[in-house]
């Protein structure tokens, strides 16, 4: 049994509006490794960030090695030994990889003069630690991913971090530089390192974790020893058992498939696949979800549907006519809709209104003689917005004056006025509170119930449960599992999720 | 590494280009520098110094230096790279181009300035300028004249940074200010420029509708000037400008401007060239440095024989 | 949550709103008090013919302005507007004094006014679709772009002649190409053409910005591109038009002051592009896109127009009139950002 070298007890975080973690114990043990799991918006991050300095709990306190301590920055919690590596490499692709490790705290003579030399010595030092020849003095933004992340945790090293969390370390990572990670881990934790190990692929948590603490809703549900740890554990911790939102049956029967994908593939980061050799097909009147962990190729499939991925190979028929070569605009005139998952960034034009927004993608319905008239804008959007029940004051009012959820309706709005035959829709309720995606979630029974084919992702498995029909799982760019909603279980779809390409479904 | 390797084959690509442009030919080279040509004045001045070059068997390249004295120091540097055996320079700034006259004597190569003086002696051979005060006095004189000794008028001044400017002002005024019924009611920069001269005349004449002449301290200024009183319908308003450029010589004869005064460009920039021949021959101009050309005063008697700033004999 | 925007606001934000509205209107208020200031202080400024004068003076800039309004709201800058001022007086009065030499067929052929006003401004319209191209296809940043176009369009206007001036434009009566002088000092019952061509581009400019599809999208542009493509716009093509826009209004500009000065030169609109962006700034048009409106534009060049005119009645030099200008530019963005703060403030 290993020593306790860091204890945070009670912790509480609160937002504006949500409590992110409520009473929480962690314990980090050292030389081992400490697995955070659970859903996302669990609140691993947040743990995650107020153990790093990022963000200071409410409430709680936390002791490292029996004294009480309080960590006020990143740079504070650094220099009493916490060290991280975010999930998103936070490394600047311009600067070599020596500079990248001692940015901010540079080796320097007299405060003023870098002395190169010794940051390079260490450098060569701490890489070789890690068993690799990365070159110090080459361009960070020339390596590959892994490598990358190895310079990630060295810089964490280079300020001899006794606890090392790592967020995700293997999202980016292809299946060889996974195994050289997991051996630089072995390393560490024979050096006596703590590692807080937060991922979602629970084959790869099963086999490096020492300590299990499962998070759910905010709250810690359970931890465990290695030896007491089972998938099926973890999942049944992980997720609970009470239901998301109430679920209606469809009310019309599935048509034949209108939109098919054949032998989809595209070139991913690296020399990996985002997709491979991806075939599948979709009904209207049908909801689909399609459950995957991040980096599954989800948002990838949906693009290289939408058109926006002019490198995919491989063929879309919408009512049998071919799609490769169409313009976005031309696949919208075709009835084939994307309501994309960063509304902020891709789906709402901050400057204009909410009728603006709405009517964005259909200016031409309510076009006459080269202008836009009022006349003809007016009721449609009064209809939309009543059939989507968007809170708004009216329809001039500016788009950032609602609320998350509505914002998102507003996105899905916009899309329906273009009059779609299929609507994909990429994480839709992210970001908004349950009631809010209660009401997506209707709006998406409604419209499928109207013949439209309806397919969504999500990274939340009761999300899969709330509103689909029929569930696919993807995995490292393929489909690993293609089920009726009501015969797919929690762990036949956590498994297919972590499926890895040699063992993947046809 | 990058670096250095993009640094070297600048260097080479910049050693390349100018042994590219080291003259082949046996012929000694005048180097030629004025401000731009898109002023006709200027391209005078480099078209008569090119052509008495060319007629004295020298081979001749001909730059610009826009009025920037650091663009000038660079063409200095060229010259000196493709070894001149002299310079004809109308300068780009009384102090700003010192320096860069006196690399040229360096590196043993004699400047010949034309149209405007440096403030430094024995830096160049010789400094042939238009006498601009005698000019102004000209001007002025035919102006007052033809107001009859009195009334209200406006001056348009040049760029107010350019000395030639303030002496032509000056040399305007010390005429003018003798006669105590000629009142200034407005005095404007333009900038040499003819649009600004048009959209500026156009706003004095609301503030100042009693005007009976206007006095431009340059041929452009005087254009757009008579443009924006055409505009508004007055054809009763003297105009005198300064240069003798080809347009004003044609409102003159079509009776719309009633004089300018010329500075022999074409004919200064011959003679700086002549100037040059004889100091490379003889080791001397045999004049003074400093030489003053007068400018002659161009109305309906004379302005048939001008062409191109030279006055046909 | 949206009732909070719609509910009566609370005692202690009505002063805040009273500003607010205040900071809104400036420009325009501006306008009234530069105005006010010279009818006290600069003779016969207030009269008819001063303030036509003032408003031909206000159209050059005004009509390059609202080209780069449109370029400015989709997130872009136009730097080669005074070039294609240049340049497109340079091709009318070429054509006009010289023909169109055609030395394969040996003949020179003089275009009509008509003719000459169409080229000139297929030319200007023709170099904004080059920045527009660079911009899209070829992904240079707009102020390189339309750099790059800057200096090429002066050289080509400088080209065109060897420098010199085309003058005495007026045509020749065995050519059939007279008339030219017209669109820079003829009047329609009174009133400048030039003011009217003013006319007709604003309200045209404004109701196409306003009120049709291509105007929605280039405001969908400016605030998000993203959004804009994945809505099925194709931003490629709104930015290639409004570079075209900008370029047709910059040699609509060209013909104007070559008309009015009866002469084109090569040197002529020599940074009318700064003085463009500053009416467009002056106007509340936000540099980073998505925000602005052809109306506060025009309001904007009237600022600096009656300053720069009410500055030369006056007698002010020359020296003084560019300081003074810089100050209201700094002062207009400064309020700018005041009122985006405020406007912030009050919404929470």
């Amino acid at each position: 049994m290993s020593q306790v070298v860091f204890s945070a007890k009670g912790i509480t975080k609160a937002f504006p509006g949500t409590l992110a973690l409520q009473d929480v114990d962690f314990e980090v043990h050292a030389g081992a490794v400490n697995v955070l799991i659970g859903e996302n918006g669990a609140g691993k991050s947040t743990l995650m960030k107020i153990l790093a300095g990022v963000e200071q709990p409410t409430l709680g306190t936390m002791t490292m090695e029996g004294n009480s301590v309080r960590f006020d920055s990143i740079r504070d919690a650094a220099s009493k030994g916490i060290g991280i590596v975010f999930q998103e490499l936070n490394l600047c692709p311009n600067l070599s990889v020596t500079e990248n490790i001692f940015l901010g705290r540079e080796i320097a003579k007299a405060g003023i003069h870098i002395d190169r030399a010794a940051q390079t010595r260490r450098t060569t030092e701490l890489i070789g630690r890690l068993e690799h020849d990365i070159d110090p003095s080459a361009l960070v933004g020339d390596l590959m991913i892994g490598e990358q992340q190895i310079v990630e945790i060295a810089k964490a090293l280079a300020e001899d971090a006794r606890i090392l969390i790592m967020d995700e370390p293997t999202s980016a990572l292809s299946a060889s530089e996974v195994e050289v990670l997991f051996k630089v881990i072995g390393e560490l934790k024979r050096a006596g390192v703590a590692i807080i190990y937060i991922s979602h692929r629970l084959e790869e948590l099963i086999r490096i974790g020492d300590y299990f603490t499962v998070l759910r809703d905010g709250r810690l549900a359970a931890t465990a020893a290695r030896e007491n740890v089972t998938i099926p554990w973890i999942i049944e911790k992980m997720l609970g058992s009470e239901e998301v939102v109430a679920k209606r049956p469809p009310a019309i029967q599935a048509g034949p498939p209108i939109l098919s994908v054949d032998h989809l593939s595209l070139p991913g980061r690296g020399h990996a696949l985002a997709l491979d050799d991806l075939s599948v097909s979709f009904r209207p009147g049908e909801i689909t979800a399609i459950y995957g962990l991040l980096g599954a190729g989800r948002t990838e499939l949906f693009e290289s549907l939408y058109g926006l991925r002019p490198n995919a190979r491989g063929s879309v028929r919408l009512d049998g006519v071919e799609l490769a070569g169409h313009s976005v605009n031309r696949r919208m005139k075709s009835g084939l809709l994307l309501v994309p998952e960063d509304r902020q960034r891709d789906g709402l034009v901050q400057n204009l209104s909410v009728g603006g927004n709405l009517g964005l993608a259909s200016l031409r319905r309510f076009t006459r003689y080269f202008s836009i008239s009022k006349a003809h804008e007016a009721p449609l959007l009064e209809q939309i917005i009543k059939q989507l029940h968007i809170k708004t004051a009216s329809a001039d009012a500016p788009i950032t004056s609602l609320s998350g959820g509505n914002q998102q309706k507003v996105v899905i709005g916009k899309s329906l006025l273009t009059e779609p035959r299929v609507l994909l829709l990429d994480e839709p309720s992210r970001g908004i509170d349950i009631g809010a995606k209660a009401e997506v979630f209707s709006t998406m029974r409604d419209l499928a119930d109207q013949g439209l084919c309806i397919v969504y992702t999500t990274s939340d498995l009761k999300e899969t449960h709330a509103v689909a029909d029929r569930i696919l799982v993807m995995a490292y760019g393929r489909i690993t599992a293609d089920l009726r909603a009501e015969e797919a279980s929690d762990e036949a779809l956590v498994r297919a999720s972590t499926l890895k390409p040699e063992t993947a479904l046809a | 590494m990058k670096f250095a390797k993009t640094i070297a084959a600048l260097a080479v690509g910049a050693i390349a280009s100018v042994s590219v442009t080291l003259p082949s030919v046996a012929q000694d080279l005048i180097v030629i520098i004025t401000p731009s040509h898109d002023n006709p004045f200027f391209k005078a001045e480099a078209d008569g110094a090119k052509a008495k070059a060319e007629e004295l068997g020298y081979s001749t390249q001909v730059y610009s230096h826009d009025d920037d004295a650091n663009k000038q120091n660079e063409l200095i540097d060229t010259a000196i790279a493709s070894g001149a055996k002299a310079i004809i320079l109308d300068n780009a700034g009384a102090d700003a181009s010192v320096a860069a006259v006196q690399k040229a004597k360096d590196a043993g190569i004699p400047s010949f300035l034309i149209d405007r003086e440096i403030n430094a002696t024995g830096v160049a051979v010789a400094q042939i300028v238009s006498n601009n005060y005698q000019g102004a006095t000209l001007g002025a004189e035919a102006f007052v004249e033809a107001m009859g000794e009195a009334g209200n008028y406006v001056e348009l001044v040049g760029k107010e940074s350019d000395t030639n400017a303030g002496i032509r002002s000056s040399g305007y005024h010390d005429v003018i200010d003798q006669y105590p019924d000629m009142v200034m009611v407005a005095q404007q920069s333009a900038n040499w420029s003819q649009t600004e001269a048009f959209t500026k005349m156009e706003s004095i004449l609301q503030a100042n509708p009693d005007i009976k002449g206007v006095i431009a301290g340059n041929d452009t200024m005087a254009m757009g000037a008579l443009a924006a009183l055409e505009a508004a319908g007055r054809d009763d308003v003297i105009v005198v400008g300064f240069d003798g450029s080809n347009d004003v010589r044609d409102a003159i004869l079509a009776g719309k401007v009633h004089a300018t005064v010329l500075q022999p460009a074409y004919r200064q920039a011959q003679w700086a060239v002549e100037l040059a021949d004889k100091y490379l021959k003889e080791g001397s101009t045999g004049m003074e440095e400093k030489i003053s050309m007068d400018c002659v005063l161009i109305d309906e008697t004379n302005a048939g024989s001008l062409e191109n700033f030279a006055l046909a004999d | 949550m949206s009732t909070a925007t719609s509910s009566p606001a609370p005692r202690a934000n009505g002063n805040a709103s009273a500003l607010l509205l205040l900071l809104k209107l400036r420009t325009f208020i501006a306008l009234i008090v530069v105005t006010l200031f010279f009818a006290l202080m600069a003779p016969n400024f207030v009269s008819v013919a001063n303030a036509i004068i003032i408003s031909k003076h206000v159209a050059i800039n005004a009509i390059l302005a609202i080209g780069m309004t449109y370029v400015i709201l989709t997130g872009g800058i136009d730097l080669s507007v005074g070039s294609i001022v240049g340049l497109t007086g340079m091709v009318a009065g070429g054509l006009l004094a010289h023909g169109l030499q055609l030395p394969m067929l040996g003949i020179i052929v003089y275009p009509n006014v008509l003719e000459v006003v169409a080229i000139a401004l297929l030319v200007g319209t023709a170099i904004g679709a080059i920045n527009g191209l660079l911009v899209t296809k070829l992904g240079v940043a707009p102020f390189i772009a339309t750099l790059g176009t800057l200096y090429v369009a002066r050289g080509a206007a400088l080209l065109l002649s060897g420098g010199s001036t085309f003058s005495n434009l007026v045509g020749k009566e065995e050519l059939g190409n007279q008339g030219y002088p017209i669109i820079g000092s003829g009047n329609v019952l009174g009133i400048p053409v030039s003011i009217i061509i003013l006319i007709v581009l604003a309200l045209v400019a404004a109701y196409v910005a306003q009120r049709t599809p291509f105007g929605r999208k280039v405001y969908a542009v400016g605030g998000n591109e993203r959004a804009a493509a994945l809505s099925g716009v194709r931003v490629d093509r709104i930015k290639i038009a409004v570079y075209m826009i900008s370029g047709f209004c910059a040699a609509v500009v060209g013909l104007i002051v070559s008309s009015q000065l009866v002469a084109s030169h090569p040197a002529s609109g020599e940074t009318f592009e700064l003085n463009a962006i500053a009416a467009a700034v002056l106007g509340g048009t936000s540099l980073s896109g998505g925000r602005g409106l052809i109306g506060g534009t025009i309001i904007g060049a009237f600022v600096i127009g009656v300053l720069s005119d009410g500055l030369v009645m006056m007698g002010v030099s020359e020296f003084w009139q560019m300081v003074i200008k810089g100050l209201v530019i700094i002062a207009a963005v400064v309020l700018d950002q005041l009122q985006r703060r405020l406007a912030a403030n009050t919404r929470q």
